[in-house]
């Protein structure tokens, strides 16, 4: 993979960043897929997905989080609290679970103890957990505080017009990973699993115009290169959050090639587009709101199941890894009955629990993935 | 037709001989801080034993935590599917295998063949493993091979908080420091054990003939429990159940000679 | 989950152990020293609630009538809806619907069944459920899952947004069994006009899916008598709260939980206004003596989240004999406007309004959305109106000596934030204690560990008096 992509998987402080930076331009850091990325990408600032990448320790991370808590937002206060994220001006910290929506109280309470850790906007947003038309309502109006909240914090203006373009722009690089997917799919794969994460990761972390155009040589490279991966076991990679590309290297050490996966750092912040007609910022909402792919949104395992399904279907799958980083029981009780609901299609399916970052503990996995493998040979 | 597996654990190291589906030598060994070495010793043992040269054996598979750093073996696979080979060489009419190692603690559902259908594991914390119990036996001052025999002569078996090894093991000194006897302490270890484990063996579904592999298995207080608790008899292997993953080695290196699974 | 224990209908067992003790306080003492025996696993709990008196005879007789309610419901052309202990059941009576309170159940096998309880918890994990999840949950879900439980026919549960482990059990529960499904949530905010925008429309959402599924219009008539024994209960709720705000407090500790336990039981029907008409007449009785409801009060303790409710009730028996006065915890804060603790705070109460039937709705809506946690929990706990603000104002109102966090380890919400929390409370002045057991699984640290741990604390930081 190119350097420049594979650097904004480990390192979170990129070339981009920094450049972005240099130039005078303003970082925002977002912990989750229901953060509309088009609000920050409007108000002329690069949005940035928050990770716990380069966190060696969680010394940080269990002063101020309780034991039983998942490894991920723990990372991400880690590299908070050493001041990894002093290059933020703003972050958005959302409801996405709860787990995570304690990163909010965690990081400002570490930020008494730990001077100049916190960015000098710290937003709260709210994001309801059901499909309703009220619900919607609600999420409008508390999209609109968001950004006025941003305007009068950092002296912006937000317009119809920018937030039409940030659409554009987003549905573009949306549109472009849809191709990746396709390319992905195919019988003789030209990229894999892990490079596809490092690529799509590279989106939360680059400002989307030069993503956009980096994508575009790429796939075209992929799409000409005659370089295919072919008789591996195919495998669609599920579960909870994952931006670790090693993880997928380790399946990918193994006979095996990840083509698929239903991440939310992968196909599940790329394959809704938001409606370009009408008022944008509505658009830009029901996009959000009605992207029900995380468990976040109780009540609709139907629909995530078929999703699920039908990605590994499209993707002829020999089998479907489902992993959830512990205590982490949206995901990993709902893999519970995506199982038995693969299995009795005939889909092979392995369930993994895991710890994030530096807890991750490589022989384990790799036990289990040699075995699923040798299971579905 | 001479093969061997060769079964690096993190706790211990084994070497199965075979041929003709006869064991010539089944060494174990406490592991070396290098799997390299623990392989190396194990296999060392194994020979003399056997009266052979390493250049004698035809075929060699290795499994377990360092099978990659096995220097000798032909092929490595994973231990999962090797208990589950082993058992099925032991007892032909296997279909459960529960295996509880040093370090997790596993359960195998397999074939006619040997086949693995469905497995799951258990590897997020010492309850629930072998070392659980080594460590409480360490607490309770009575020797690890001791341990089982303890539930049979218990009156009263304790509460044990069994969720997390580092809590338990206070819990037990609590009951020492009471007064409760070392039976009754330790046959609520032993059930503590046991429960744990038919939580994974209930999820992939228990189904005749059940057996048993790894160091747990010679624990009779935890074997007792869990057949109480799975509502099934637990099989006795032949063999000492700790070299079940290094015989499913060298089953699978004879197949592999005779070309193919049978 | 053993062969053995798949013979039995759990809600069947359940039903028989509390009916039969329900019985047994119709003795004499004599009669009734004798009977207790047979209840080998449960004659330390019931012996704690019998010994409360007619507040405790009569919570066992309404539990009996509760579990008899599930069991025939369907034989009596009723549906069963299966719901969290964070929605009040109040507006099912007014549906004809039996509720079947997941918790509740949970909390009485734990209080009551001392053996198997292990293996409904770990039921759930055998069919996928993960074994971090709430022990709240998991050992009521258990037997249902298994299929040895009652089915209910739907589902309801109001705690997305307030706590995820909780709405997921119910989502769980709500996809392995296929069971139609209400989901309410919450905004993180309480009281601006968008919240109470959405309390409402989604209490509304809640009401047409009980339409749809029951077939039936909501009885207005039945609402409004439901309503008003709601207000006639928060009265006599504000007397026994502001009683314990005495030194000593006249109340037994065991009565913040059947403070609780009648919201989330009986709420709206009147087997819950005796209860608390008995309850008030002890201690007002006490409150004249100037006599401790629990032994001689040493220390005034705040559970600010939940109680312990496994291992025969020796918790609150613990703090009986040792003279701790339980002043309340987060489960007993309902916020009625008139509340002792809302004095100052009406805005953040909730008023019932009789007038008419949007009124009613709106005011069933604002109960809802201040009940226990999914008041305090649902935004950051130190905003205004939430976990701070509200522990605060009641441990100064009640003379707290100290705090104590207890919850379950699938509480991702407060173990999140417990930490910095405490340390909040700790710079306020309140010694604040975090305990690690579960609420509901005493294998996760032992009763006698736990009380260790309060004990130790009381000792170190010099609290008892």
């Amino acid at each position: 993979m190119r350097e420049e992509i594979s650097e904004t998987t480990t390192t979170l402080f990129n070339r981009y960043v920094k450049k972005w930076k240099d130039g005078g331009g303003k970082v925002v850091g977002y912990t989750c897929t229901y953060v509309p990325e088009e609000i920050i990408y409007a108000a002329g600032m690069l949005p940035f997905r928050l990770r716990g990448i380069e966190a060696t320790s969680t010394s940080i991370g269990d002063t101020y989080y309780g034991p039983v808590i998942c490894s991920f937002p723990k990372c991400v206060l880690q590299l908070a609290g050493e001041g990894k994220y002093k290059f933020l001006d703003g972050a958005v910290i959302c409801n996405g679970c709860d787990s995570m929506r304690r990163l909010d109280e965690c990081w400002r309470k570490a930020s008494e103890d730990y001077e100049g850790i916190l960015p000098s906007w710290f937003y709260y947003y709210g994001v309801p957990h059901k499909v309703a038309d009220y619900s919607l309502k609600w999420f409008v109006e508390e999209t609109k505080r968001l950004i006025d909240s941003l305007e009068a914090h950092f002296g912006v203006k937000i317009t119809d017009d920018d937030l039409k373009k940030a659409i554009s722009v987003y549905n573009k690089g949306r549109t472009l990973l849809k191709r990746l997917d396709g390319l992905r799919i195919m019988d003789e794969v030209p990229i894999s699993g892990a490079d596809a994460l490092a690529v799509i990761i590279a989106g939360t972390a680059i400002p989307r115009d030069e993503y956009n155009k980096l994508l575009e040589e790429l796939l075209e490279e992929l799409e000409e290169s005659k370089e295919r991966i072919t008789g591996k076991k195919r495998l669609l990679l599920g579960g909870s959050v994952n931006d670790d590309v090693s993880l997928v290297e380790l399946i990918e050490e193994t006979d095996a090639i990840v083509v698929a996966d239903t991440l939310c750092f992968g196909s599940r912040s790329y394959v809704d587009l938001i409606e370009e007609d009408g008022d944008p910022l509505v658009a830009i909402c029901k996009r959000y709101l009605t992207h029900s792919f995380c468990p976040r949104m109780f009540g609709y395992y139907k629909e995530r199941f078929r999703f699920l399904k039908e990605r590994a279907e499209k993707a002829k799958v020999d089998g479907v890894i489902l992993q959830n980083i512990r205590f982490c029981d949206l995901h990993g009780s709902e893999n519970g009955i995506f199982e038995r609901d693969l299995e009795a299609a005939g889909i092979p399916c392995m369930r993994m629990e895991r710890e994030y970052g530096p807890l991750v503990e490589t022989g384990r996995i790799k036990m289990r993935i040699d075995a699923f493998l040798e299971r579905i040979s | 037709m001479i093969v061997a597996g060769c079964d690096i654990g993190s706790l211990t190291a084994k070497v199965v001989i075979m041929t003709n589906g006869k064991i010539l030598a089944s060494p174990v060994i406490k592991s070396k801080s290098r799997p390299e070495e623990s392989a190396k010793e194990v296999m060392d043992m194994a020979l003399s034993k056997a009266g052979l040269c390493l250049d004698a054996i035809e075929y060699c598979i290795g499994t377990g935590y360092g099978r990659g750093k096995i220097p000798f073996v032909n092929e490595v696979i994973s231990e999962i599917a090797c208990h589950g080979k082993g058992a099925r060489f032991l007892l032909p009419t296997a279909r459960t295998v529960i295996d509880i190692g040093g370090q997790d603690c596993k359960t195998m559902k397999i074939d006619r063949s040997g086949k693995l259908i469905k497995f799951i594991t258990n590897d997020k914390c010492a309850a629930g493993t072998g070392r659980f119990l080594e460590v409480m036996a360490n607490v309770l001052g009575v020797r690890l091979e001791d341990l089982g025999a303890l539930s049979a002569r218990a009156r009263a078996p304790v509460a044990l908080a069994s969720t997390c090894t580092v809590w338990a093991q206070a819990e037990v000194v609590r009951n020492i420091n009471e007064g409760k006897s070392i039976e009754d302490i330790g046959a609520s270890v032993n059930e503590a054990m046991a429960k744990r484990v038919a939580i994974l063996v209930n999820s992939v579904g228990v189904e005749k003939d059940v057996c048993m592999s790894g160091g747990v298995a010679k624990n009779i207080g935890v074997v007792k429990s869990l057949e109480r608790l799975l509502g099934v008899k637990i099989k006795k292997l032949k063999l000492d159940p700790q070299i079940v993953g290094a015989l499913g080695a060298a089953v699978f290196a004879k197949e592999k000679l005779e070309g193919g699974a049978e | 989950m053993r062969s053995v224990l798949r013979e039995y209908n759990y809600n069947w067992r359940l039903w028989n152990i509390v009916h039969n003790a329900a019985k047994i306080c119709d003795g004499s003492d004599k009669e009734y020293r004798e009977a207790i025996r047979f209840a080998p696993d449960f004659n330390k709990a019931l012996d704690a609630m019998i010994s409360l008196g007619e507040p405790g005879v009569l919570t066992l007789k309404a539990i009996d009538g509760y579990l008899e309610d599930i069991l025939t419901a369907h034989e009596k052309g009723k549906k069963l809806a299966l719901i969290t202990y964070n929605f009040s059941p109040a507006i099912l009576h007014a549906f004809d619907v039996v509720p079947m309170g997941l918790e509740q159940i949970t909390g009485l096998y734990t209080t009551i069944w001392q053996k198997g309880i292990a293996e409904l918890l770990d039921y759930c994990c055998e069919v996928g459920f993960t074994e971090t999840s709430c022990s709240g949950q998991r050992v009521a879900l258990g037997p249902i899952l298994a299929g040895v439980g009652t089915m209910p026919d739907f589902i309801l549960y109001s705690t997305a947004g307030i706590c995820d482990s909780n709405a997921n059990a119910f989502a769980f529960a709500s996809a392995y069994l296929d069971l139609p499904s209400c989901q309410m949530n919450y905004p993180p905010t309480l009281i601006d006009e968008r919240a109470t925008e959405y309390h409402r429309e989604d209490f509304k959402y809640m009401i047409a899916f009980l339409e749809e599924y029951t077939g039936k219009k909501l009885d207005v008539d039945r609402l409004k008598d439901i309503c008003e024994e709601i207000i006639k209960q928060d009265e006599l709720i504000n007397e026994l709260q502001e009683l314990q705000r005495l030194i000593p407090n006249p109340e037994p500790g065991l009565y913040n939980l059947l403070l609780y336990s009648i919201k989330i039981f009986f709420s709206g029907i009147k087997d819950g206004t005796e209860i608390l008409e008995a309850m008030l007449k002890i201690a007002r009785e006490n409150a004249a003596k100037g006599i401790a409801g629990n032994g001689h009060e040493r220390a005034r303790g705040l559970f600010f989240y939940i109680d312990h409710y496994c291992t025969e009730l020796k918790y609150w028996g613990w703090l009986r004999d040792n003279g701790i006065s339980h002043i309340g915890t987060m489960m007993t804060d309902f916020w009625q406007a008139d509340a002792p603790y809302a004095k100052g705070r009406e805005d953040e109460g909730y008023i019932i309004d009789t007038k008419n039937l949007d009124t009613m709705i709106d005011s069933l809506a604002a109960q809802t959305s201040r009940l226990p946690m999914v008041k305090q929990i649902r935004g950051p706990y130190d905003a205004p109106h939430m976990w701070l603000d509200d522990t605060v104002g009641v441990a100064k109102l009640m003379n707290a000596d100290f705090l104590a966090y207890m919850g379950t380890m699938g509480c991702r919400n407060t173990w999140g934030m417990v930490k910095p929390a405490a340390r909040d409370l700790e710079k306020l002045g309140f010694p604040t204690l975090i305990l690690y057991g579960d609420a509901f699984d005493d294998r996760v640290e032992s009763i006698d560990a736990l009380i260790n741990r309060i004990d130790e604390f009381l000792t170190v930081r010099r609290i008892r008096k």
